[in-house]
């Protein structure tokens, strides 16, 4: 199945490690251009070193998504640098906490506003060219019990509504919008990595409920992204995918 | 010292340390040269066997300087702490004039314990027997009956005198009556440990666990960073184990271990781990707030403390930075480990049992900084146990958990001793001293 990402022009904000890093390397391995955010400087270089070997453009800068003008201009930047912009994958996200108040602010300003303004950024382009496929990234945890009740979880869920309505807002003008929701997954340097060496007992009640025995890995959430993103989920638009290899207990009607 | 970017890790991190030259009359911070003490094996026999046992009792725990207690434990007169080493218990008491002063813990008509173990207060002390009386300086103020006693009393009419001191908020005796002073046996250490006032800390835990190994190998277990990848997988998020400072003195030790860390033999993570999150709490940090990188956190938090310490009510102005977040941990020969921090003190009381080399008496002991205008807390009650009956917290218990498999493992034919690596260097320091002690030239047996 040819996904058509050949010499598309994708930017990936927060790309460096885990889903958004997998996500980038696929898609220079398919052939797109490819701008990616971090808030580390080093963790910028040594991803785009990395993705480098495709071939195809690899850029990258820092940029702290919470400060509205760098991150805007980060994403001028970004479009500028490539030329263009047919695929929009936004991944940053302030993670959970409990407790203080400024938790809420935290995850509206990174979780929320990161992908609005992203959204917001790129839709005049996308809208002139008439295409464009953006993907927002929600979690199971806004559906089901995670963690206790939290800003990342409810936040997150609002990205499902949002997407859905962007869909249906910008549909006329070619632009497809779909939101992934992946379940817990593991990676070096990820949460899940530090919840198996700090918290073992919660970690293996979650394994418990994964039927496969296993979290799931960044590659395989990217897949199901960077499908979406291309051409050939042509017809998915609105579409609202979970990706947790059957950790979630509801049933999808 | 040993190459950290050839160990098992994932990065390699440049610790930020304090500057030794800027620490004046604190705690020094200095790495002392590394005493050159081969590589041979630490032979097993001495965990086990009766008769080094014998040797260890002869030559080490009656002739060296003991911790007793704290001292506001005994803050009035007649105030005492009785406490045992071996098959010997002590009493230790303030006497009216404010000094300690410690004696057996046994009656001389007929060998009755006079009191329990623990603490409490007597205007006298008298023995449930024959109700022979002592009086807070040891002296035998009565004798019922005297006169049915042909030879008269004991000599001197008193309790022998064990020497007894104290220092930095603990009470130390000896078994020795001709033991050096105090000062010269502690030594370096008092400018070490002075600095961080245990006098202004409270009990905060008081637990006594009989321990199914030798006390020597509860001892080399607190000496050694190398069995955190091994038992205290959690800590890797807490903690540098690989960046250790290790500082061997003529017969105590220590290490440094920088806390508010990720062990580079961990992936950096995206999110602050509980541990650490917890430290940064307890320094009055709101994690929520913070904007910084993990691996700028502990230099974050030493810069907090710093800043918010004196109007939370806490003094650390003795202290250099790295106290502020890092474990200075201690060695006091021959049974004494600390894990210094500038808030708390977690200190441990290794007692060999009276008889039994397998066995030994691990005490707990742990103190919290109450800040200036607190309340001073209630003192906690003493707790006693036996070895896995009780939690005493996840990373004491994994320490627990594998010693009795390691008492029965080193009586085995086929261990001949222990294969010491440059990471457990104190251990190797702690043994050659013990060996100095046993085979010491003027021990008299």
């Amino acid at each position: 199945m040819d996904l058509g990402l050949q010499g598309k022009k994708a930017i990936i904000v927060g790309g460096a490690r885990g889903i958004g890093f997998a996500v980038a390397e696929i898609l220079a391995r398919e052939g797109c251009d490819v701008a990616l955010s971090a808030r580390g400087e080093d963790s910028v270089k040594d991803a785009v070193a990395a993705l480098s070997r495709y071939g195809t453009k690899v850029i990258g800068k820092a940029v702290n998504a919470k400060k509205p003008e760098d991150y805007k201009a980060w994403l001028a930047w970004a479009i500028e640098e490539l030329d263009g912009v047919d695929v929009m994958i936004p991944l940053t996200s302030a993670g959970s906490g409990i407790g203080s108040e400024k938790y809420w602010y935290n995850a509206f300003e990174t979780d929320v506003m990161g992908p609005v303004r992203a959204v917001e950024a790129v839709m005049p382009r996308m809208t002139e060219q008439k295409s464009g496929a953006i993907v927002l990234i929600a979690t199971t945890s806004a559906m089901e019990a995670m963690g206790g009740p939290q800003a990342y979880n409810a936040m997150k869920a609002s990205l499902i509504t949002y997407g859905k309505q962007l869909a249906l807002a910008h549909g006329k003008d070619g632009i497809r919008v779909n939101i992934v929701s992946p379940g817990p997954i593991e990676f070096e340097g990820g949460n899940w990595d530090m919840i198996k060496g700090t918290m073992e007992k919660f970690y293996t009640s979650q394994l418990r409920q994964q039927p496969s025995g296993r979290l799931g890995r960044p590659e395989e959430v990217a897949k199901a992204i960077v499908f979406l993103a291309s051409e050939a989920a042509s017809w998915c638009n609105g579409s609202h995918l979970v990706v947790d290899g059957g950790f979630t207990n509801r049933t999808h009607f | 010292m040993w190459d950290t970017a050839r160990m098992d890790v994932k990065r390699v991190v440049d610790v930020i340390r304090v500057d030794p030259a800027t620490c004046g009359n604190g705690t020094p911070a200095e790495r002392a040269p590394d005493p050159d003490l081969g590589t041979a094996l630490i032979p097993a026999e001495r965990y086990y066997a009766p008769e080094f046992m014998k040797l260890e009792w002869e030559r080490v725990w009656t002739k060296v300087w003991l911790l007793g207690g704290r001292s506001d434990d005994i803050t009035a007169p007649g105030d005492y702490i009785c406490t045992e080493i071996g098959k010997e218990s002590v009493l230790i008491v303030r006497q009216h004039d404010g000094s300690v002063r410690c004696f057996p813990n046994v009656c001389l008509h007929r060998g009755n314990r006079l009191r329990p173990e623990g603490l409490g207060n007597a205007e006298q002390f008298r023995c449930m027997y024959h109700h022979w009386t002592y009086g807070l300086d040891g002296t035998l103020d009565r004798i019922p009956d005297l006169c049915t006693f042909a030879q008269g009393g004991p000599p001197k009419m008193a309790l022998p005198s064990f020497p007894c001191t104290e220092w930095n908020g603990f009470v130390w005796y000896s078994l020795n009556p001709d033991v050096e002073p105090f000062d010269d046996y502690i030594s370096p250490l008092k400018q070490h440990l002075e600095p961080y006032h245990p006098e202004r800390m409270a009990w905060k835990r008081d637990v006594t666990v009989e321990w199914d190994c030798n006390w020597k190998a509860s001892v080399d277990a607190f000496n050694e960073s190398y069995h955190v990848q091994g038992i205290h997988p959690q800590l890797l998020w807490y903690l540098d184990d690989t960046n250790i400072q290790i500082d061997c003195y003529e017969r105590h030790n220590r290490y440094l271990i920088p806390f508010a860390s990720i062990s580079p033999r961990v992936a950096m993570p995206s999110q602050i781990p509980p541990g650490i999150a917890e430290i940064m709490t307890h320094a009055g940090m709101d994690i929520a707030d913070y904007e910084g990188r993990i691996g700028d956190i502990r230099r974050d938090v030493q810069v907090f403390k710093r800043q918010h310490g004196q109007a939370q009510g806490k003094d650390y102005s003795e202290l250099n930075d790295d106290q502020l977040t890092d474990d200075y941990h201690y060695m006091i020969f021959p049974n004494v480990s600390l894990n210094m921090h500038a808030d708390d003190i977690m200190m441990f009381r290794q007692r060999p049992h009276a008889t039994d080399p397998n066995k030994m008496l691990y005490d707990v002991w742990v103190f919290e900084l109450v800040p200036e205008g607190a309340e001073w807390p209630k003192r906690v009650r003493h707790q006693r146990f036996r070895h896995g009956d009780k939690s005493i917290g996840l990373v004491l218990d994994q320490d627990a958990y594998n010693l009795p498999t390691v008492q029965l493992g080193m009586r085995s034919d086929s261990f001949p001793g222990l294969w010491i690596g440059e990471q457990e260097l104190r251990i190797r320091h702690f043994h050659k001293v013990l060996d100095d002690y046993i085979n010491a030239p003027d021990a008299s047996l």
